[in-house]
């Protein structure tokens, strides 16, 4: 492991990819450059540019197949699992190519943490759910992953529920408690970017309603990179909004200029409801 | 007509699963039956008494101290809690050394009385001779006929069942072996089996598990008897040389066989569990910066631990019940074995081996089929227990 960790003064774990903002700003910046993503034969994504600045929330909307999630999933080297997979172009977060050969993808994946569409906690406890990525990543202070995991658990705003049964199976837990279980889980090793693939897709209005305060409060910390298929989600969480349509980045502005005076056609389109 | 040809169809699905289903308990019936006359039968074989002389105090002898006594290990009867004096073994043909031909009669007719007359004079005499020999003013104590104890079978230390005057059927000689031998095998098998399966559920690309993949499945449909072959002609020899062994037809021999052929069973079991495992799990678990590694052995293999179990539960199902190879290779000497370096006889084996030489419905024949009662309640007590842990899994 090339990166230290001075756990007494900080509990932020220290950037593998260099330079690092300071604390108020911790999120990374990303750009991702002629972007194009191949599954075999199939072109997923057409010449992508996207520019993400520090502690910016971003929603991908698009129809179901456009590449959103492909893209969402690139940004951690997600896709590297899929074989026949095939990506030109670059991807820098915080300035540095996340492809290039000397990086470690597991050194990567913990500054960019990832949220799944479904609730996917280990058959393990509470605990040792949001415990999991301190283990893995050497950490063995008990104190510290204690801390940790209490100080996560409440960013992701499930304490008060679980606060008892820290030691009884993540599965007991309803799919909205699963799913912050598992933002718990992703935000423990202090990434700097969260990705968040359809967060709240499986979830109630009400479970929706607290993930979607969470990534208000999570804005402060993190880049935050959201993919929707909710219209309203999009416009009420994110600052910006990225429209993909069959694999090309259509338009991406403000969110309030995509969904009330949007350039191109089909965004509007879609916006309003009127397809997809 | 449809409808007709539908109930016709249904009611001869219905009737071929009773068939099999009643097949299926005929056989097991049939095994308990045979079996089940084993604890009925006399220790002593059939149409044939031993007598005492009639001051002996000693009125009863096992099974085991009937043979002791015949192979001479008992020569006191005061160990057989008689009085202080030696044994005395007279059989049929040792009559001879006692009387001369012309006593015993031009066709022995003078046999019943002159073995009475031995008996009454000798106090230390056991004689063993037929039934019809002896007459009723037989001058001795014809010792009881008593039945196989089922504590002689559970806990004889004795497989000797042409034993004569009393044969042995002593269990825990083949059942340690079968034990030994399957134990052997799986302690070389599982880890094998499961770094294989790791490595091909993980690792591997997709071209070397579809080459390795149906090679590893090829292996399962080898017939045992060439397991048994490349045992006897590789392996016992290499073991010899290694172990510089007398024999190399040991229980460790046996156990490398049924290993190699218990491995297609782990690796395809444990593998395919290993590939149920979501794909959520391990991309949440790569997600949070864990190496493929730490995903494989913190993630993988815990997630498919029942499934591993399966797998070592069947192949231990399988090297227990193997039959052909074993008798191959482990030299099958019915004794209890201390190190895996011994020849060891197997239950499957035994039977195999003995059933041919054995008289329809005798003694030796029945314990035959109590060993497959035996191989099918261990086998049973297995398949329940993969039921177990299959159902375990499901409940969480």
């Amino acid at each position: 492991m090339t990166n230290t960790r001075n756990i007494e003064t900080n509990t932020n774990l220290s950037s593998p990819l260099g330079a690092r903002g300071s604390l108020d700003v911790r999120g990374l910046t990303i750009d991702a450059k002629n972007v194009d993503f191949y599954y075999s034969e199939f072109h997923a994504l057409k010449n992508i540019n996207f520019e993400v600045s520090k502690n910016e929330v971003v929603a991908l909307i698009g129809p179901s197949g456009c590449g959103k999630s492909t893209f969402l999933r690139l940004l951690n080297r997600m896709n590297d699992l899929i074989p026949g997979t095939r990506m030109t172009g670059s991807v820098l977060i915080d300035g540095e190519d996340i492809y290039a050969p000397n990086i470690h993808v597991d050194e990567l994946r913990k500054e960019v943490g990832m949220v799944f569409q479904k609730p996917n906690p280990f058959p393990k406890s509470i605990f040792e759910n949001v415990a999991y990525g301190l283990r893995v990543n050497g950490i063995k202070d008990k104190t510290f992953i204690e801390e940790r995991v209490i100080e996560s658990i409440k960013s992701a705003a499930l304490w008060d529920e679980v606060k008892d049964k820290l030691n009884k199976s993540a599965f007991a837990l309803s799919g909205g408690q699963q799913q912050r279980l598992c933002i718990a889980r992703a935000l423990a090793i202090s990434p700097k970017v969260v990705l968040m693939d359809e967060p709240a897709s499986a979830l109630d209005p009400i479970s929706t309603a607290k993930i979607e305060d969470l990534i208000h409060e999570l804005k402060k910390d993190y880049t935050i990179i959201i993919v929707t298929h909710n219209m309203q989600q999009a416009s009420r969480v994110s600052d910006k909004t990225a429209y993909f349509y069959l694999g090309e980045l259509i338009e991406f502005d403000k969110t309030t200029t995509i969904f009330t005076n949007p350039k191109e056609h089909s965004t509007q389109n879609y916006v309003t409801g009127r397809f997809g | 007509m449809k409808r007709f040809f539908e109930k016709f169809v249904e009611s001869a699905l219905l009737i071929s699963g009773s068939i099999t289903s009643i097949t299926i308990l005929l056989i097991i019936i049939f095994l308990f039956k045979e079996a089940s006359g084993l604890f009925t039968t006399p220790v002593i074989e059939e149409g044939y008494e031993l007598a005492l002389n009639k001051t002996n105090p000693v009125k009863h002898l096992t099974s085991y101290e009937i043979k002791e006594i015949f192979d001479g290990k008992i020569s006191n009867w005061n160990e057989v809690g008689g009085k202080n004096e030696a044994i005395e073994l007279v059989r049929l043909s040792d009559l001879t050394k006692y009387y001369t031909e012309a006593e015993l009669g031009s066709n022995f007719e003078n046999i019943p009385a002159k073995s009475s007359e031995l008996t009454s004079k000798h106090p230390g005499i056991i004689l063993f001779l037929p039934t019809s020999y002896i007459k009723k003013d037989f001058n001795g104590t014809l010792l009881k006929h008593e039945t196989l104890h089922p504590g002689d079978f559970f806990g004889g230390k004795e497989w000797y069942p042409t034993a004569s005057p009393s044969p042995q059927y002593g269990l825990l000689p083949l059942l340690l072996g079968t034990l030994w031998v399957s134990l052997g095998a799986i302690l070389l098998s599982l880890p094998f089996g499961i770094s294989v399966a790791v490595y091909l559920a993980e690792i591997a690309s997709m071209r070397v598990r579809n080459i390795l993949k149906p090679v590893i499945e090829l292996l399962a449909g080898i017939p045992s008897v060439v397991y048994g072959f490349f045992g006897l002609v590789v392996i016992v020899p290499f073991l010899q040389k290694l172990f510089q062994l007398p024999v190399g037809e040991t229980a460790l021999a046996g156990s490398v066989v049924l290993g190699i052929m218990a491995l297609p069973t782990i690796i395809t079991v444990a593998e395919d569990a290993m590939r149920t495992v979501p794909r959520a799990m391990k991309e949440a678990s790569l997600a949070l910066g864990a190496t493929h590694w730490q995903t494989i052995y913190k993630v993988i293999i815990p997630y498919s631990k029942s499934g591993i179990t399966s797998a070592a539960v069947l192949g231990i199902g399988r090297a227990i019940g193997e039959t052909m190879a074993v008798l191959m290779v482990t030299g099958n000497a019915a004794v209890i074995p201390h190190t895996l370096l011994e020849p060891v006889r197997t239950i499957p084996a035994t039977i195999a081996a003995e059933l041919g030489e054995t008289a329809a419905g005798g003694g030796h024949y029945q314990a035959l089929f109590m060993l497959g009662v035996i191989l099918f309640v261990i086998t049973m007590i297995i398949s329940i227990s993969i039921e177990f842990i299959g159902k375990k899994k499901y409940s969480n």
